[in-house]
């Protein structure tokens, strides 16, 4: 009966999955993400992962989150969905084909043995693979720098800021498409 | 020491290269003396390297699991040519100083031409097959820029992009090969295989013996590739007589003999090499008859004593053909380099419009004729004692009608070589071309090259027991010039050599008044469709750009249906897996 | 059913709607909540994995490290993307990719 909460979870996160890709919306894909996260993260909880839930629950449906509101609120948010190129009957094959050939290629594996807590998130970080976490400090700084890009760059850049021949483009392409060009917006369109 | 030399014989020029493309197109002197200097220097450290020759591991740089250890063996083999990569580069570059003087992109062209001599000694000195193949690759695309360097010329780029596709068709035989030893054997290494190829089964060594034929064949510009090589005399001449005449040409021929010991007892597979010489020294003696244009002449010269070289090892005779390999390396870029200037100051290739030119350039006649009489095989040039060896080799280990078919070859090869001869330098001038002797960079070069043909064939004895020494899986028997000369002399192969040779001189000193003339429409139409190959080589070239622009549709740009290739390619990996498990 | 096995089909489902809407998606944004979603599937295997293996400190540090790697992508994406949509005026991918030249 352990496996109950899992099912549930289980079943509620693709659920959500699902609808975060078919959503028209992209704010509401964004939230179906962050259920997702947070459905994920109390998966890795329940498994034991308690390090990894608490950094997947604060980055992935946190940060990300946050993020990627911000990001609809600057662009506003496009409302037509344009269809895809691919056949959907191709993509649903090519799916199933691939997600199946992972889950019945893993399944005949042994089943989940007693985890023995042997060796521990902290010390594989500090002491096996330390390396990696100044690597992963120096990632973080980069993605800093990336959010900084994200929050200034876009402000700053105004129509006079933009080269003559960029204008000169992105106007054909408001004639072509005889649509508007959306200023950035800045106030968020939705509270978060 | 030697650890420290070999890297330094493939970083030199390289770093030549590099630092001659930043000096910039601004400052031609500084170039011209970049280059002269780098590749000289690389030249005096390749002649050091060869008395330190041995059969151990030179230089070894660990690469990870996948690509095996990069190591480098300066046998005998591979110092010799290395030497003669880097001293007939260093003459070629030196040569270059005068030729391309004035031209423009200077620094394309230096910068291609020492970055293929660091790839070919690299390629000759290397022990570890993924790693030749690797530097063939790099040969084969200096090749192409430098058979392309007028780039503003449709026929030079198009000879370009035929020489590219077709050696490159010939190097999927030398991966295909370099991957079935690593997939049984474990290890790229080659002393390993030439140790261990018993292991292998009978099929897979047929199927790598072939397939390195194939990749020898595509390279060295041998039947059914040779088409390639004539339109590769689009190049600058200097680069002619380097990668053309004198050094990557000479890969394929290396590459057979350094895998002989393996593939030796292939069933077919000697004959199949000495026919694929054979073939290949007749229809281009052949064609060489009716070339008009100086360079094509020499190019059909050159696949004909290539041919000669491979027919060498198909007759079991390893070292007559590394010892032809020397001369013909030496006199061939002789002769290219003399046409080259002859070309340079006369400022035509067609030898219908050339004739007595030999007043006006009195050394460069004197020089060109001393490369003529060692490509006929005349006595006492270098040319005469490697080609009667290949002969002597042919007649004991070949079929009659073999060594009867090379006969004759070196009779036409006399033919050709006494008409260009007498086209260009000698008989009335048919125009008034205003020519000039050669320069002084040009004198130096052809200098030492006339002196190196008349004389490389007193090296046969240290050469061969070089090699004796280093090569343990070859068989080779020392031979010192003593026995040499006497095998030579004693025999009357010999003899019936020479005379075909005279016979073949005189006829064509008798036709040499009609030479300018009408060759007879058969004969020419058939040399200029390279007896029907050149169609199967345009199919090749033909087929491998359009399958390359038909997989371009492929690449729509659209991200979405790059994720279909993505996930497909995952479905078909995944497929495979579970069916080998299973 | 074990618990390994519920694990299991949760990650193939996961990858599965993931990567169909990888298939399906032109909206650059979007693009990046799909990726988010993928890899939510391959933190869950690679934790699962650990647990599996019975050292789960070295899966759960591996989904740490790609929590942390996928975060920037998705911020540096994010930011590109809305460059992308202040100076095309659009998000759509193929009329992106057809004002290049």
């Amino acid at each position: 009966m352990e496996i109950v909460p899992y099912v549930l979870l289980s079943l509620g996160a693709v659920f959500c999955a699902y609808k975060a890709v078919r959503s028209p919306r992209l704010l509401a894909s964004a939230l179906y993400l962050a259920v997702v996260s947070a459905l994920v993260s109390v998966m890795l909880f329940l498994l034991g992962a308690t390090e990894v839930a608490v950094i997947e629950l604060s980055v992935g449906a946190g940060l990300v989150t946050v993020l990627l509101v911000y990001a609809l609120s600057m662009v506003g948010e496009d409302t037509q969905d344009p269809p895809s190129y691919i056949p959907k009957p191709l993509a649903f094959v090519l799916v199933v084909a691939a997600a199946g050939l992972v889950g019945w290629m893993t399944l005949p594996m042994l089943p989940l043995p007693q985890a023995t807590r042997d060796l521990l998130l902290v010390d594989v970080l500090w002491k096996q693979r330390a390396l990696d976490v100044w690597i992963q400090i120096v990632l973080i700084f980069s993605g800093v720098l990336g959010i900084l890009g994200l929050l200034t760059e876009s402000q700053t850049v105004t129509e006079d800021e933009i080269e003559p021949e960029v204008l000169e483009s992105v106007s054909a392409v408001i004639a072509h498409q005889e649509a508007g060009l959306h200023k950035p917006e800045l106030a968020p369109k939705s509270e978060v | 020491m030697t650890g420290l030399l070999v890297p330094s014989l493939i970083l030199v020029p390289w770093l030549g290269a590099l630092v001659v493309w930043r000096v910039g197109d601004s400052r031609p002197k500084w170039q011209h003396g970049l280059a002269v200097s780098f590749s000289v220097l690389a030249g005096i450290v390749s002649l050091i390297l060869i008395p330190q020759a041995s059969s151990d591991v030179a230089f070894s740089l660990p690469m990870g699991k996948l690509f095996g250890e990069l190591t480098f063996i300066a046998d005998g083999l591979s110092v010799a040519l290395a030497a003669i990569a880097c001293v007939v580069g260093s003459l070629a570059v030196l040569f270059a100083v005068d030729y391309m003087h004035g031209e423009h992109q200077l620094g394309r062209f230096y910068t291609f031409v020492l970055l293929f001599i660091g790839a070919m000694t690299g390629l000759v000195l290397t022990s570890n097959l993924l790693f030749l193949f690797f530097f063939w690759e790099i040969t084969a695309l200096c090749s192409y820029a430098l058979i392309s360097f007028y780039n503003d010329d449709p026929k030079a780029v198009a000879g370009g992009m035929k020489a590219l596709i077709i050696t490159q068709f010939g190097g999927v035989g030398l991966l295909a090969g370099a991957l079935t030893v690593f997939g049984t054997l474990g290890t790229y290494q080659i002393p390993d295989l030439l140790a261990r190829f018993s292991e292998l089964t009978p099929n897979l060594l047929a199927v790598m013996g072939f397939g390195f034929l194939l990749a020898a064949a595509a390279k060295s510009a041998q039947f059914p590739f040779h088409t390639w090589l004539p339109d590769a005399m689009e190049a600058p001449t200097p680069i002619s007589a380097l990668i053309h005449a004198a050094t990557m040409v000479n890969a394929g021929v290396y590459l057979l003999a350094r895998f002989y010991p393996v593939f030796e007892h292939v069933p077919g597979w000697t004959f199949a090499v000495m026919l694929v010489g054979m073939i290949s020294a007749l229809i281009t003696a052949v064609m060489a008859l009716t070339a008009m244009d100086l360079k094509r002449a020499l190019a059909y010269s050159t696949v004909s004593q290539l041919g000669y070289m491979v027919y060498a090892i198909g007759a079991g005779g390893i070292f007559a053909s590394q010892f032809h390999l020397l001369s013909h390396a030496v006199f061939k870029a002789l002769l290219f380099l003399a046409a080259g200037s002859v070309i340079h100051s006369a400022g035509t290739r067609d030898m219908r419009r050339m004739g007595g030119l030999g007043k006006q350039m009195p050394f460069v006649r004197n020089v060109f004729i001393l490369g003529a009489l060692a490509l006929a095989g005349l006595p006492i040039m270098n040319g005469f004692w490697s080609k009667e060896l290949i002969l002597e080799e042919g007649l004991l280990h070949t079929p009659l009608w073999a060594h009867i078919g090379m006969l004759i070859g070196a009779g036409l090869t006399a033919f050709y070589t006494l008409r260009m001869t007498w086209m260009v330098f000698f008989g009335e001038p048919r125009e008034a071309l205003h020519a000039h002797d050669a320069g002084t960079a040009m004198k130096v070069s052809l200098g030492i090259l006339a002196v190196g043909s008349l004389t490389t064939w007193l090296l046969a004895g240290p050469f061969s027991s070089l090699l004796e020494r280093t090569l343990p899986f070859h068989e080779f028997h020392v031979l010192t010039l003593d026995t040499l000369a006497e095998e030579i002399f004693l025999a009357p192969a010999t003899y019936i050599a020479l005379g075909v040779v005279a016979l073949g001189l005189a006829i064509s000193w008798m036709v040499r008044k009609q030479a300018t003339g009408p060759v007879p429409a058969a004969l020419e139409a058939l040399s200029r469709e390279s007896f029907g190959l050149d169609w199967l080589n345009q199919q090749v070239v033909k087929l491998m750009s359009q399958s390359a622009s038909a997989m371009q549709k492929t690449q729509t740009g659209e991200m979405n249906w790059n994720v279909v290739g993505i996930i497909g390619a995952l479905v078909v990996v995944l497929g495979i897996l579970l069916w080998s498990a299973s | 059913m074990t618990l390994f096995n519920v694990l299991i089909v949760t990650v193939a489902c996961l990858l599965g709607v993931g990567l169909y809407g990888l298939l399906i998606t032109r909206n650059l944004i979007k693009i990046v909540v799909v990726l988010q979603l993928l890899v939510k599937s391959v933190v869950l295997a690679f934790v699962v994995a650990g647990n599996v293996s019975g050292h789960p400190g070295i899966g759960e540090s591996v989904a740490a490290t790609i929590i942390v790697a996928d975060t920037i992508v998705a911020v540096v994406a994010l930011a590109l993307a809305v460059q992308v949509r202040i100076r095309f005026g659009t998000l759509d991918i193929p009329k992106i990719s057809s004002l290049r030249g």
